[in-house]
């Protein structure tokens, strides 16, 4: 076969290939989901949301879990927030760019793909134990703001690093000071993807477990937390805790668990998604 | 009628890191004059340009050493406020840079920085400035429009109302044609030879044919260094060095 | 108006104040030698620095266009028609002041019999009305006027032609006369060269408004 024919082929075999690589993919997800859905949808509706967790699987809920999942996203969110963003904005206009900040900027990352469970056996030693705050709510969102730390320095940095420079010299030119530049113009056009960063580390902040029982979030909490000095317990915990219990009907109330966990994180994706095509529209970024 | 001296340099040596990019710039400027920077690519023009608002300040590997006196007064003394300087010495870019807001927004970004926020206060220097800038009736229905919407030609009178609406004395221009088109380009020249009964204005072309149409004096670089500066009528008639005459006529650059 | 129009209108009126100015001096030197005035002839032989002033003006100003604007197309006819009209009314000039040269030199005036039967006075009055024409389609921005200026022309090389005939008349009839017949007939000369001149430039004009070039061709009209 001459030449042309063979890349011709090859060319059509790669997107073969492609088609049948994502589709087994989605398939898989799809099928997934199609499970869970038919196991836990049985299990969902108010009194399922409104209960407490109990022995017996019929009479069982989550009201704890997602109120606690809940309180979690909210100080989260308060902490690495200004702490997040700040420490960006920082990094990216302030710091002088030497070597110094070529091996923060390396080590940033780094921090970004510790196992989280590590993030837990540090957050037990700071939070937990010196700082005496005990397993509850505040040590779990500090905890768990180390973790994503790192996710949302780097996005903040990204997205400033993606304002175009040609924005900041008619800034400058027109005799407006860094910090005006970054006000009016860099963090309105950045905001965006900053959002989108902070959403998405914050959905994969609610969907962790490790660290959070290793600072002590508890298994099975009767109760729902009233403060951020509580005790608590969240989504993923209860799921786990539930899966491994024998009765087949706690399976299918961690199934519905899995659920909720699942829109709740699907629906930050998606304000991510929309506010990332509202910046594209309005700034090209 | 000779003006007094706007703006002065004295012995400017500039460097990026290790790398020597201007020698010895002695150079002087009359007030409410047109005078236009030209030379071949990497010549230092540019630098030299961003030099007399201090726009290399950004850079962190950018060194330089001589005065450049602005109303006879040192520009890189510690004292001085960066931010009185850009003022008083205006810059408009190559490409168009308008901020990604409205007309109206644009124009009034440099007056909102400094604490103006009167409404008709701003509203006097949009149509003033506009107007100045030629493009007035082409917008004054719209202000509100994003400003990325206009064409080239039109972002460009727009990034010069912007500069023109702090009141500079000065105004720098960085190539400011070069990304246009040709009409664009005759409007924007025709515009800084009426400018320039009340502003002294600079501009660095790499259209030598540019500077014959719209400056009074020319200054020739060449790799980094000062090699002729002339009114422009001798510039492109006879000029003293072999090497501007090189360039003029197209055998080099 | 753009700099490049406010540039081509400072050459115009110069030109025209140059034209203006030498109309004046052909007036002045015909006036100088047709009644023996020295004090015009005087004046006009002082007044030629001015002539020569503004044709350096006009050739530094030209220069200066071609070298900043590089013009094209009419701008370019202009700027070129200028310059050529340029050293043909500096001729002119040069022309009016021999003349007045002369008047200084005869001892005494020229038998206004000669003077009447050569036709200078009508060669001066044909040239002075040929050089108004110009001028006047020059400052309206007319092709018909020039186009006349060739039928008049015409006439003065006539004239010119017959003059040789009187002058070898002049001198046969009284040796005495050989200085004056002389002086007579380089002012004929002079006076149909300065119709030729005159004829340039209105060809010049021509060729900026129309494109057309007419030099050297038969020409009606």
């Amino acid at each position: 076969m001459s030449k042309a024919t063979f890349n011709r082929r090859k060319d059509k075999a790669f997107g073969y290939f492609g088609i049948f690589a994502t589709v087994l993919g989605l398939i898989l997800l799809a099928l997934f989901i199609f499970q869970i859905f038919s196991d836990g949808i049985g299990r969902l509706d108010w009194d399922f949301m409104k209960a407490l967790p109990s022995r017996k699987w019929e009479k069982a809920g989550i009201l704890p879990a997602w109120t606690g999942t809940l309180w979690i996203f909210v100080l989260t969110a308060l902490v690495v927030i200004p702490v997040g963003v700040g420490a960006g904005v920082y990094l990216e206009e302030y710091a002088t760019k030497g070597r110094l900040s070529n091996l923060l900027e390396i080590n940033i990352s780094n921090l970004a793909g510790v196992p989280s469970i590590i993030y837990g056996i540090i957050g037990l030693q700071i939070f937990v134990r010196f700082m005496n705050l005990g397993g509850v709510l505040l040590a779990g969102a500090f905890t768990l703001s180390l973790l994503i730390l790192p996710i949302i320095i780097v996005a903040t940095r990204e997205a400033i690093k993606a304002v175009p420079k040609s924005i900041k010299e008619a800034s400058y030119g027109l005799g407006a000071t860094k910090w005006q530049t970054i006000w009016n113009q860099i963090l309105p056009m950045a905001s965006a993807n900053i959002i989108t960063g902070v959403i998405l580390a914050l959905a994969r902040a609610i969907g962790e477990t490790a660290p959070l029982i290793v600072i002590g979030a508890l298994a099975y909490v009767p109760f729902v937390a009233k403060s951020p000095m509580d005790e608590f317990t969240v989504l993923p915990m209860q799921i786990f805790n539930w899966v491994s219990r024998p009765q087949h009907g706690f399976l299918l109330n961690a199934a519905a668990a899995i659920l909720i966990l699942l829109l709740m994180v699907f629906v930050l994706n998606g304000i991510a998604v929309y506010l990332r095509n509202r910046s594209r529209k309005k700034f090209g970024l | 009628m000779s003006n007094n001296i706007k703006i002065e340099t004295k012995n400017i040596h500039a460097w990026y890191g290790e790398k020597k990019v201007l020698h010895g710039i002695d150079l002087q400027m009359e007030e409410n004059t047109v005078t236009a920077f030209i030379g071949p690519s990497g010549c230092g023009k540019s630098t030299f340009l961003r030099i007399l608002n201090r726009m290399n300040d950004y850079i962190d590997s950018f060194r330089k050493e001589g005065n450049v006196l602005i109303d006879d007064k040192d520009i890189y003394k510690k004292k001085v406020r960066i931010e009185e300087l850009r003022k008083e010495v205006g810059m408009v870019f190559q490409k168009p840079n308008p901020f990604p807001k409205s007309i109206y927004e644009n124009v009034v970004y440099g007056l909102r920085i400094q604490g103006i926020n009167k409404r008709a206060i701003l509203d006097e220097a949009v149509e003033k400035t506009l107007k100045q800038a030629a493009l007035w009736d082409e917008v004054k229905d719209d202000l509100k429009k994003n400003a990325l919407g206009l064409s080239g030609g039109q972002q460009q009178r727009l990034c010069i109302a912007r500069t023109l609406a702090v009141q500079p004395k000065i105004i720098l221009m960085d190539e400011p044609a070069s990304a246009l088109d040709p009409i664009s380009t005759a409007k924007v020249e025709e515009l800084i030879y009426e400018l320039k009964q009340d502003y002294t204005i600079v501009i660095v072309t790499h259209n030598m044919h540019q500077a014959g149409r719209v400056s009074d004096k020319t200054a020739f670089f060449l790799m980094g260094e000062l090699i002729e500066y002339d009114k422009t009528k001798n510039i492109f008639t006879k000029p003293t060095d072999e090497r501007t005459e090189n360039y003029i006529t197209g055998k080099f650059g | 108006m753009t700099n490049l129009e406010q540039e081509l209108k400072e050459i115009k009126d110069t030109v025209l104040e140059m034209l203006k100015l030498v109309l004046n001096q052909l007036e002045k030197t015909g006036d100088a030698f047709l009644e023996f005035d020295e004090g015009l002839a005087e004046e006009v032989i002082h007044s030629e620095k001015r002539v020569n002033a503004l044709e350096l003006t006009i050739d530094k100003h030209c220069e200066n266009i071609f070298a900043l604007f590089n013009p094209v197309a009419s701008d370019l006819r202009f700027v070129i028609s200028m310059l050529k009209m340029n050293s043909d009314i500096e001729r002119i000039g040069d022309y009016a002041d021999g003349i007045s040269d002369y008047v200084i030199d005869l001892e005494e005036p020229i038998d206004p019999v000669y003077l009447e039967k050569s036709r200078i006075v009508d060669m001066f009055d044909i040239a002075y009305n040929m050089l108004d024409m110009v001028i006047v389609s020059i400052e309206s921005e007319n092709t018909e006027l020039p186009r006349q200026v060739f039928k008049k022309d015409r006439e003065l090389n006539k004239i010119n032609r017959a003059s040789s005939n009187l002058i070898e008349k002049m001198v046969k009839e009284d040796h005495k006369n050989t200085s004056s017949a002389l002086y007579l007939f380089s002012t004929i000369k002079k006076v149909e060269r300065v119709g030729d001149h005159i004829k340039n430039i209105a060809e010049d004009w021509i060729f900026y408004l129309d494109g057309e070039i007419l030099k050297h061709k038969k020409k009606k009209g």
